[in-house]
């Protein structure tokens, strides 16, 4: 199967704030890759990194097997956060300007106009446009040019119920072209009824990753700590039921693929020779709560 | 090449804020020019109040001393501004719109996006300039007797002066408002440091009159303007006899030149290393 992107071990770090932190990933052609995590977990960094608008501290990512240049973003399709246009030019213009830098040529402007459902205002000013219609406009302008890869981030952000609707029929038809899409979100829901494929994401680190119906079956959460915490870390890493970890204070957040009994992880530990001085199943916090949404969903 | 033009260009056709400065700057440079046509000949009616030889009445838009007088009156600060803030107002809208996040995103590296913006700023000025040579041939056709080629092109290197002014000019703006990224503040610094900061501290400098080579005219917006000499007083000084300038000095035009190259090679740092 053909590597649309992989990316390895990228981080950036904002003042003492790390964004995006040792971030591994590979998503292969056709997919429908969801990033899944709360807000501030470092998806519109990753994505920002990935078009080059944020310049990482460290790691390496490339675009259809090469590294990243001005060549591969022209493959790619994308809209980040609000659309952003000229206010005084029309939709028309607008879209121009993005093909002349696109190097395509203006054949498709009516079909993506019509797609998106602009066609009737399309020689209307940007600023004259509603807010649906804007991020629309947005993912007209992404599908310019038959991408490659179209790249989401919250795309239906901000839309009424009938807006959300539209966007994700939208996507749905856009992912039977075959066209690889990238969409990062912090609902569950959205993931679930769009994505193929999914990343969670949490504080810049990457908790898991896999099928969605997969990754949907996986989630068990406990917060442990011991004296020792490095050789907790080594020891837990070492169980088969083991997924990731994040540091929370002074205590180990483990997430397991699959069920998981506290007592029978205590007791692991102790047979290495680690006494537990916490073990719980943590609060629902707002993340917490998504993660076990998931699970309950599965 | 022609490619990023053509972008900036469709930016600007239609924007409405780029033609009203820019015929701002043509309606005050005619201005100024109708007037100082005027007040000269006033002034030398003062003079002949109290001299007992009358000078006669003179125009200043004769070939060859048109060139360099149309090229000073198209240099004055106070004029030139207005396509500074044209340049300012451009630069500074791809950050207030995020355009420039969307360029890059769409496939433009960001050296292109620098030099997208230089080749804009590069053609206003040669536009400018060619206008400007335009009136100016205009005027000298009308206003000199016999015209001989040779006398025509004596002082043109003015307006290659000219474009020289106006070229660093705007890239002073650009540089500006590169950096500040906000429209009203960029204008308002800009507006403050060209008509008012740098001719104070210019003043204050000039104070010790003692030594010649005065650091006064290495302040950046003076070193622009001091290219092309005053207008009309090329002909009162020399009927008074006292030096004026009849060609460009190359020193002069290497000044703001160097500048600019300054400037650009900042942005390029910035614009490489910078998160946008």
């Amino acid at each position: 199967m053909e590597k649309i992107l992989s990316i390895h071990g990228i981080s950036k770090k904002y003042g003492r704030i790390q964004a995006v932190n040792g971030l591994f990933i590979e998503i292969y052609k056709g997919q429908v890759f969801g990033l899944l995590g709360p807000n501030g977990s470092g998806k519109t960094t990753t994505l920002s990194i990935l078009l080059d608008l944020v310049r990482n501290d460290s790691g390496t990512f490339e675009w259809f097997g090469k590294p990243p240049s001005k060549e591969s973003r022209k493959r790619i399709g994308s809209v980040i956060e609000n659309p952003n246009f000229f206010p005084y030019l029309t939709a028309v213009k607008n879209l121009q300007i993005v093909a002349d830098i696109k190097d395509k040529p203006y054949d498709d402007l009516d079909e993506v106009l019509q797609l998106t459902g602009l066609y009737d205002r399309r020689n209307d000013r940007f600023r004259t446009y509603s807010f649906g219609m804007k991020q629309r406009l947005a993912v007209a302008s992404a599908l310019l040019g038959n991408p490659d890869v179209l790249i989401l981030d919250e795309p239906t952000n901000g839309l009424d119920p009938q807006g959300i609707a539209k966007m994700r029929e939208l996507i749905k038809r856009v992912a039977e072209k075959g066209i690889t899409i990238i969409l990062a979100s912090h609902l569950l829901d959205e993931v679930q009824k769009i994505c193929s494929h999914v990343a969670v994401l949490s504080k810049g680190k990457k908790l898991f990753d896999g099928e969605v119906s997969d990754v949907l079956a996986i989630s068990e959460l406990l917060e442990i700590a011991a004296d020792d915490m490095i050789q907790l870390e080594k020891a837990i890493s070492m169980h088969p039921g083991f997924s990731s970890l994040v540091r929370s204070e002074d205590r180990w957040l483990v997430y397991f693929k699959g069920k998981i009994v506290p007592a029978e992880v205590n007791e692991f530990l102790h047979r290495q020779g680690i006494v537990l001085t916490h073990l719980s199943e943590r609060k629902r916090t707002l993340e917490q709560h998504f993660l076990e949404l998931l699970r309950d969903n599965s | 090449m022609m490619k990023l033009l053509k972008i900036e260009f469709k930016k600007i056709l239609t924007y409405k804020v780029f033609w009203i400065l820019m015929g701002l700057y043509f309606l005050f440079l005619i201005l100024g020019i109708l007037t100082s046509g005027f007040a000269i000949n006033s002034m030398i009616d003062n003079i002949n109040k109290n001299s007992p030889i009358p000078f006669p009445h003179i125009t200043i838009f004769f070939f060859p001393d048109v060139w360099q007088n149309i090229a000073f009156f198209a240099s004055i600060r106070y004029i030139l501004i207005f396509p500074a803030i044209v340049i300012i107002i451009l630069i500074t809208n791809e950050f207030t719109f995020k355009t420039i996040r969307q360029n890059i995103v769409n496939g433009m590296s960001r050296q292109e996006f620098l030099l997208t913006k230089l080749q804009l700023i590069f053609v206003v000025a040669l536009v400018i300039t060619f206008i400007v040579t335009l009136g100016a041939s205009f005027l000298g056709i009308s206003n000199t007797g016999s015209i001989g080629f040779a006398i025509v092109v004596s002082k043109i290197s003015f307006m290659a002066g000219f474009f020289i002014q106006i070229l660093t000019f705007l890239i002073f703006a650009f540089f500006t408002g590169f950096l500040l990224r906000n429209t009203g503040l960029s204008i308002a610094i800009f507006t403050l440091y060209t008509l008012i900061i740098e001719p104070v501290f210019y003043f204050i400098l000039k104070i010790p009159k003692l030594q010649p080579n005065n650091i006064s005219q290495f302040l950046p917006v003076n070193s622009v303007i001091r290219i092309v000499e005053y207008p009309y007083f090329p002909v009162l000084k020399k009927l008074m006899g006292l030096n004026v300038q009849e060609q460009l000095s190359l020193l002069d035009c290497a000044v703001p030149l160097i500048y600019s190259a300054v400037m650009i090679a900042i942005v390029y740092r910035v614009l490489s290393r910078k998160d946008l």
